[in-house]
């Protein structure tokens, strides 16, 4: 099950979320030493984590943070028109369809398979929440190991741009178009796994 | 084509946008080969080398090889089994950047056999090296590598162009090769499509639930499962998601995961 929150206005005073910074620290500042903002030492948000937002959560049976992703709206400043302009060649793909996918997340104390399993319930629940808001088309920036494992899910992908180094690692834009025929895709490749979407009330809604 | 007010950087970028749109077309190999020797060409390299890195001849799902080394070489390098064991296939595990020929020895520690390979190689025409690692989790190690004429140098203004020509051609080949082996399966009688109706009708759905699940008409799902009883012989529903299971056309973690 992926749990949706969307239009957060304090994503801080929710269990869930804090849950997901916490994990976020984990991986993106211990892991993968990103150059981004912590908050007392725990947390790491920026200023894209506000309540325009929309956040899918991957969690295990004692509602635990398995995975998480968050998406940010094109129509506003995100990271492909700011930070990362120069990975672009055209102007990057923006509109009320189109959704950046950021801080794709999965938990590091999960064994290898447990992962893989994690990464493919994650990856289904962003199809299945683009086909239910009718976005047709995701970005997302990937460093080049991690972009080699998106096209292999099986999605329509097509770059955005050249890729270039940024501290020692290669990175990519990507535009991932979606329809009706996604899930089939996937399925093909056995990524597929048809989860439900939670889209309850446990966290504030706007 | 290279107009005045355009970038290089733009127009390289064009050329790989154009390269993705033709590769996410292809049927078969022979195609793919074709426009990968086209823009090898482009960008200045004589020989291209997309593959799995296992030994080609014992390995036991079918291997993604497409390359166009002079042939002599091909036969060395299978008859030795140098596919797990190449120096250059061995520096792409440990790196996701596509890196130089020229830049091994800073990536992995050369033996005598390595050296003796590089220079077998270019004693068969083959010079100077570009390859980009493809590694996809759960399957074997892969690469895609450009190289040029012996004696001939690299043109590094291209690498970056390089780059996402070999992840997407390397994606391509894994989708023309699970395509070419369901095909050639002896067990396996059902198209893509069959089957994908054959799976969620095993999982319980019904002809119009299926509809709405692929987005196509509750006509053609009607069809589609009516083609595979003809092939299995069956008449009934059941009997269908037991015979394909039975010969593995679809799984019971298929069927079952959620």
């Amino acid at each position: 099950m992926v749990l949706v929150a969307e239009r957060v206005r304090q994503p801080l005073d929710d269990g869930v979320l804090r849950a997901m910074f916490e994990a976020r620290k984990r991986v993106f500042v211990d892991l993968l030493k990103w150059d981004v903002p912590v908050l007392d030492g725990r947390f790491e948000l920026d200023q894209f984590d506000d309540e325009h937002a929309i956040y899918l959560i991957v969690r295990g049976d004692e509602g635990e943070h398995l995975g998480s992703a968050r998406l940010l709206e094109t129509v506003r400043p995100h990271l492909l028109d700011t930070l990362f302009a120069d990975l672009c060649a055209p102007p990057p793909p923006r509109g009320t369809n189109v959704l950046e996918i950021t801080r794709f997340c999965l938990e590091r104390r999960l064994s290898a398979p447990r992962r893989l399993a994690v990464r493919n319930c994650l990856v289904s629940g962003l199809v299945d929440y683009a086909l239910l808001r009718g976005i047709a088309t995701y970005t997302g920036i990937a460093e080049m190991a991690w972009l080699q494992q998106i096209l292999a899910f099986g999605w329509v992908c097509r770059p955005l741009g050249l890729p270039r180094i940024r501290n020692g690692k290669m990175l990519g834009a990507l535009r991932i178009d979606i329809s009706a025929e996604t899930p089939t895709l996937l399925a093909r490749n056995g990524i597929y796994t048809a989860p439900a979407l939670d889209l309850s009330d446990t966290l504030e809604a706007a | 084509m290279l107009g005045s007010s355009r970038s290089v950087a733009g127009d390289m970028f064009d050329r790989v946008d154009a390269f993705v749109r033709d590769v996410s077309d292809v049927q078969g190999e022979a195609d793919l080969a074709e426009l990968l020797a086209e823009i090898s060409g482009e960008m200045g390299f004589s020989y291209f080398a997309l593959t799995h890195h296992v030994d080609i001849r014992r390995a036991p799902a079918p291997a993604i090889r497409l390359a166009n080394y002079p042939s002599d070489w091909v036969d060395y390098f299978d008859d030795e089994s140098l596919g797990p064991s190449d120096p250059v296939h061995r520096a792409s595990h440990l790196t996701s950047i596509g890196f130089p020929w020229s830049k091994l020895s800073s990536l992995i520690r050369l033996t005598p056999r390595d050296h003796q390979v590089l220079e077998l190689a270019a004693r068969q025409g083959i010079g100077d090296g570009f390859t980009i690692p493809a590694h996809v989790p759960g399957e074997s190690n892969g690469s895609c590598s450009f190289a040029t004429n012996a004696g001939r140098p690299l043109q590094e203004e291209h690498l970056p162009l390089a780059q996402l020509v070999g992840a997407f051609a390397f994606e391509a080949a894994r989708r023309v090769w699970r395509v070419r082996h369901a095909d050639s399966h002896p067990s396996r009688q059902l198209t893509d499509r069959q089957r994908d109706c054959v799976l969620w009708a095993a999982r319980g759905k019904s002809d119009w639930e299926i509809a709405r699940i692929l987005g196509i008409s509750h006509e053609t799902v009607i069809q589609y499962l009516k083609r595979a009883r003809e092939r299995y012989g069956v008449s009934k529903r059941t009997m269908l998601a037991v015979h394909a299971l039975f010969d593995g056309t679809i799984s019971f973690t298929d069927v079952l995961k959620r």
